[in-house]
C-alpha cells in the first residue's frame, strides 16, 4: 500500500489559552488537491502552518514524504532539529501567502531565482531561464523586470506562485492565495492555480472560493474550532454535507 | 445647464465667488519682532569685546583646516565603526540564542549607560589597567604604543555609537513585515540568510534617515576627543587661543566650521530621507 | 641748616604721605565682596581638597588674608578653566585673579602682573628613569599641559640645549591638566613631564617616591596677581596691603605651610618676568 504524502498524526496547538489545534490527523495523498474550508480560527491556517513549519506543533507528529518533520525519535524520546535541518525540511513544500509577501527589493525574476541560487545553489543562468519559463506559465513573461511595487495584486501572486514552484516542491500550501485581491483579479490567480492543479501538484489550499473547490478540488475539509468536522468529495461535502456544522457554515457562506 | 434633478430653493450658487486673502496681521507683526530681536543681536555681537580680525585671520589657518579634515575622517570612521558593530550586535539581540542575547543587552547598556567622555578617557588611559596587551606568544606591545589618540578617539566613539545604532537597526529590522521573514524561510532561507538577503536590505532603507542623522551628531561628538589630544578642530583651535588668549573668537572660528558642515550634510541628510521613503516606486531602478 | 633740611625732610614726608594710602575702588568698598576666580586643578596652589571637596591651596589662603586686609572684605568664589581666566578678569566677572597664573609679555597686552611668587618650569620624571640631567630628555617624549606656556617654553630649551648642542629635539606631547600629564608619565607614554616649580613638592609628597625632579627650574619667572590696565587703583592697594603681609611674615608663614617656602619673593614686583 502507497504511503500518503503528508501525513498528520494527533497534532495540537495552541496560542497562549486559545486551542488552535485539537488532536488533529489527516491523509494527503500524492497529486491530490485538497481544499480546507471553516471559519477563521477554525485552525485551517494554523495547520497549514505547521507543515512547513512556520508554526511548530505542541504535540503530534507530522510525516512528509515519510519524514518526521521538526523532530527526531530516539530511544523513544523526541529531540527537536536544528535550524538548519528544518530548513532543509522546508525545501519540499512551497508556500503561497495571502498577502504574496513578495520581496519589494527585487525584480519579479530577482524574486524567483533568489531561492535556486542562494539556498539550493544552482547555477545563476540555468536558473535564470527556468525562470522565465515559469513566469511565462503564470501568464506574465514580459513583467520579469519589474518590481513588485509595480504590479497589481493578482500579478503579484501569481509571481508568488512561480517563486514557489521554482525550488521545485513536492506539495504547494496556498494560505487564502485570493483573499487580499480585488474581485476583477481573483480569477486570473484561480486560473493559474488550477493549470497547476491539472499538470499534478499536489496542492493544500486554505480558500473561501467555494466555486474554486467545488471545481478544481479532489477533496474538501471542513474546519471547526480546532478540529475536521467533515472531510471527502468536493461533491459531497458541498454539495450534501452530513454534518450539522458544515451545513451550517454552508449555509451562511453561500 | 440644467441639473438632471430638482433642487430646494433658497441656496445660493456660490461657484463664481472667490475666497477672500486674509491679510495675517498677527503674523506680520511677529515676523517684524523677530527681525528687529535679531537685528540686536547682530549689532550687539558686532559691538561686543570680540575681535572679529581675529576670526577672519584664522578662519582659513593651516591648523583649523587640518582640524576639520580631522574632524571629518574620524567622524566617517567612528560611524562606520558603529554602523558594523549596530547590526551585528542588533541580530545578536535578536537571536533565539540566549547568551547572545545578553551579551548584545549588556553592551548596549554598558555603552550607552556611561558618559561619552567617560569612555574616550577609559580608552585613551588603558595602559593604566592593561601596561601591555596582545596575545602572549604571539605578539605584545605597550598599551601606550598601541593606544594613540586616533585610536582611543575611533573606539571610544565608535564603540559609543554602536550602541545607538543597534537599537535604531533593531527597529528598523522589527519594523519590516513579518510576512517578509516567513517568505523567506518558506523558500528554505535560514535565519542569517534570511537576515542578509532579505531583511537587513529593507530595514537599510527605514534605518538609513535615522542614521544620517546620527551622522550629524557624530560629527560634533569627535570634538570630545580634544580632551584626548586627538588634533580635531576643536583641539586645534584651543592650541591657538592658549597661545593667544582669543578665546571666543577662536571658539567662534570653530564653531563656524561645525556650522558649515552640518548646513552642508542636513539637506544631503532630507535628499536620503526621500530617496528612502516609505513608498513603494522608491525601489524601481 | 639743619632746620631747612628738618623741615625739607618733613615736607617730603608730609608730600610722600597720601601716595601710601591707596583706597580701595568704590564699588568693591560698597558691595564688600571681593570676587574672584580660580581654576581649581592646580595643587597647590588651588584645588579641591578630595577629603572634604573644599576649596584649598596657596593662592586661597594668600586672598584670604588680603581680603581681610581690605577691610574685611568677603570673597566670593568661583571657578573655570585656565583658559577662562583672563576673559574673566576682562569681563569683570573677576575682581583680580590670583590662580597660579604666570607672569608673561604676551599677557602683558590687557593686564598688569603684581608677581608673589617665583616659579619656573621644571623637568620632572619617573624616580626608576635613567635620565640624570636635563640633556638626556633631548630626543624624548615631553608632556606638558597644553593650555600653558609651557610647550614654548620647553621648544625654546630644546632649541638651545638639544639642536644647539647636535641632539635631536625634544617632542612636545600635549596634556589637558596636570593629572592627565602625570598619567601619560605613569603609563609610559611620554618619558618626562614639565610642570610649573610650584606644584612639584606637592606632587611628590601625593606620591611619595614615584617622581623625580631632572636639573632646575629650566626658566625663570614669577606667578602673579592679575589686574585690569585701568584698575590702578585696585593694584596699589593690594600691593600694599601684600607687601605688609611680607613685612610681618604672615606672607613666609603661608608658603611655609605649603612647602613653598623657597619660591618666596622679598616684595611683591610689577610685571617684572624677563619675557
Amino acid at each position: 500500500m502507497t504511503k500518503p504524502l503528508v501525513a498528520i498524526r494527533s497534532v495540537s496547538k495552541h496560542f497562549g489559552e486559545f486551542q488552535a489545534l485539537k488532536s488533529v490527523s489527516l491523509d494527503v495523498w500524492a497529486g491530490e488537491v485538497m481544499c480546507l474550508i471553516g471559519a477563521s480560527g477554525s485552525g485551517k491556517t494554523t495547520l497549514l502552518r505547521c507543515i512547513n513549519q512556520l508554526t511548530a506543533i505542541d504535540s503530534g507528529g507530522i510525516w512528509l514524504d515519510g519524514e518526521l518533520l521538526g523532530v527526531r525519535e530516539e530511544g523513544g524520546r523526541l529531540y527537536r532539529l536544528t535550524e538548519r535541518q528544518i530548513a532543509r525540511q522546508r525545501l519540499k513544500t512551497g508556500m503561497v501567502f495571502q498577502r504574496f509577501n513578495l520581496f519589494p527589493h527585487k525584480t519579479a525574476l530577482e524574486n524567483i531565482t533568489e531561492g535556486p541560487v542562494q539556498v539550493q545553489g544552482r547555477k545563476s543562468d540555468e536558473v535564470r531561464a527556468e525562470a522565465i519559463e515559469l513566469l511565462r506559465r503564470v501568464g506574465l513573461a514580459t513583467k520579469a523586470d519589474s518590481y513588485p511595487a509595480q504590479l497589481s495584486g493578482g500579478q503579484q501572486q501569481r509571481v508568488a506562485i512561480a517563486r514557489a514552484l521554482a525550488m521545485k516542491p513536492m506539495l504547494m500550501l496556498f494560505d487564502e492565495p485570493t483573499s487580499a485581491l480585488d474581485p476583477e483579479l481573483v480569477g486570473e490567480v484561480l486560473a493559474v492555480m488550477k493549470e497547476l492543479a491539472q499538470s499534478g501538484m499536489t496542492m493544500m489550499v486554505v480558500t473561501h472560493e467555494l466555486g474554486f473547490a467545488r471545481e478544481v478540488a479532489d477533496r474538501v475539509v471542513y474546519m471547526d474550532h480546532g478540529v475536521i468536522v467533515e472531510s471527502g468529495r468536493a461533491s459531497d461535502v458541498l454539495g450534501a454535507p452530513r454534518e450539522a456544522r458544515t451545513k451550517a457554515f454552508l449555509s451562511a457562506v453561500i | 445647464m440644467r441639473a438632471a434633478q430638482t433642487l430646494a430653493e433658497s441656496f445660493p450658487d456660490l461657484s463664481g465667488i472667490p475666497v477672500a486673502r486674509e491679510p495675517h496681521w498677527f503674523r506680520w507683526f511677529s515676523a517684524a519682532l523677530i527681525v528687529l530681536a535679531l537685528a540686536a543681536i547682530a549689532r550687539a555681537f558686532a559691538g561686543g569685546q570680540i575681535e572679529w580680525s581675529y576670526v577672519s585671520r584664522f578662519l582659513t589657518a593651516k591648523v583649523i583646516l587640518e582640524g576639520i579634515v580631522n574632524t571629518m575622517v574620524m567622524a566617517v570612521l567612528a560611524m562606520a565603526l558603529g554602523i558594523v558593530l549596530g547590526i551585528v550586535v542588533a541580530i545578536m539581540r535578536l537571536s533565539p540564542n540566549p547568551v547572545l542575547k545578553s551579551v548584545a543587552a549588556g553592551y548596549t547598556w554598558l555603552f550607552r549607560g556611561t558618559p561619552l567622555i567617560l569612555q574616550l578617557l577609559l580608552w585613551f588611559n588603558l595602559a593604566l589597567v592593561f601596561p601591555t596587551i596582545g596575545i602572549p606568544g604571539l605578539w605584545t606591545a605597550r598599551a601606550v604604543d598601541v593606544m594613540t589618540p586616533f585610536l582611543a578617539a575611533l573606539l571610544g566613539l565608535g564603540i559609543n555609537q554602536g550602541a545607538y545604532t543597534s537599537e535604531v537597526m533593531r527597529a528598523g529590522m522589527l519594523s519590516v513585515d513579518i510576512g517578509q521573514y516567513e517568505a523567506a524561510q518558506a523558500i528554505g532561507m535560514g535565519r542569517l540568510r534570511a537576515l542578509r538577503r532579505i531583511i537587513l536590505p529593507q530595514a537599510m532603507r527605514v534605518v538609513i534617515p535615522p542614521l544620517g542623522n546620527e551622522f550629524i551628531g557624530m560629527v560634533k561628538a569627535t570634538s570630545l576627543a580634544s580632551v584626548i589630544q586627538y588634533p580635531e578642530v576643536l583641539h586645534n583651535a584651543e592650541n591657538i587661543y592658549y597661545a593667544n588668549s582669543r578665546v571666543i573668537e577662536l571658539l567662534i572660528v570653530a564653531g563656524l566650521w561645525y556650522l558649515l558642515v552640518v548646513s552642508i550634510l542636513t539637506p544631503l541628510q532630507m535628499l536620503l530621507e526621500r530617496r528612502f521613503a516609505r513608498g513603494t516606486m522608491q525601489f524601481a531602478r | 641748616m639743619t632746620r631747612l633740611s628738618h623741615f625739607l625732610a618733613f615736607a617730603a614726608l608730609a608730600a610722600s604721605a597720601p601716595a601710601q594710602a591707596a583706597e580701595l575702588p568704590a564699588e568693591i568698598k560698597q558691595a564688600g565682596t571681593l570676587r574672584l576666580t580660580v581654576n581649581s586643578t592646580y595643587a597647590p596652589m588651588e584645588y579641591r581638597d578630595p577629603a572634604t571637596n573644599e576649596l584649598v591651596g596657596l593662592d586661597i589662603d594668600l586672598a584670604n588674608e588680603l581680603a581681610k586686609r581690605l577691610g574685611g572684605l568677603k570673597i566670593v568664589w568661583s571657578e573655570t578653566p585656565f583658559a577662562e581666566l583672563i576673559p574673566s578678569l576682562q569681563t569683570k566677572r573677576a575682581d583680580l585673579i590670583i590662580s597660579g597664573i604666570s607672569d608673561r609679555a604676551s599677557r602683558r597686552e590687557t593686564a598688569d602682573f603684581v608677581d608673589y611668587l617665583t616659579t619656573g618650569p621644571q623637568f620632572f620624571v619617573m624616580a626608576e628613569s635613567e635620565a640624570k640631567a636635563a640633556t638626556d630628555l633631548c630626543g624624548k617624549k615631553v608632556g606638558t599641559i597644553r593650555s600653558t606656556s609651557f610647550p614654548v617654553e620647553i621648544e625654546k630649551w630644546s632649541k638651545q640645549n638639544c639642536e644647539a648642542a647636535g641632539k635631536p629635539a625634544i617632542q612636545y606631547v600635549p596634556g589637558e591638566n596636570s593629572i592627565d600629564v602625570r598619567n601619560q608619565l605613569k603609563q609610559g607614554r611620554i618619558d618626562a613631564a614639565v610642570q610649573g616649580s610650584e606644584t612639584l613638592p606637592y606632587a611628590q609628597q601625593q606620591e611619595a617616591g614615584k617622581y623625580r625632579v631632572v636639573g632646575e627650574p629650566f626658566a625663570k619667572g614669577y606667578q602673579g596677581i592679575m589686574f585690569r590696565k585701568d584698575d590702578a587703583a585696585l593694584r596699589e592697594v593690594v600691593t600694599e596691603k601684600l607687601t605688609a603681609m611680607i613685612a610681618d611674615g604672615s606672607y613666609k608663614a603661608i608658603l611655609d605651610k605649603w612647602g613653598l617656602g623657597a619660591n618666596a619673593v622679598a616684595e611683591p614686583l610689577m610685571n617684572a618676568a624677563p619675557q
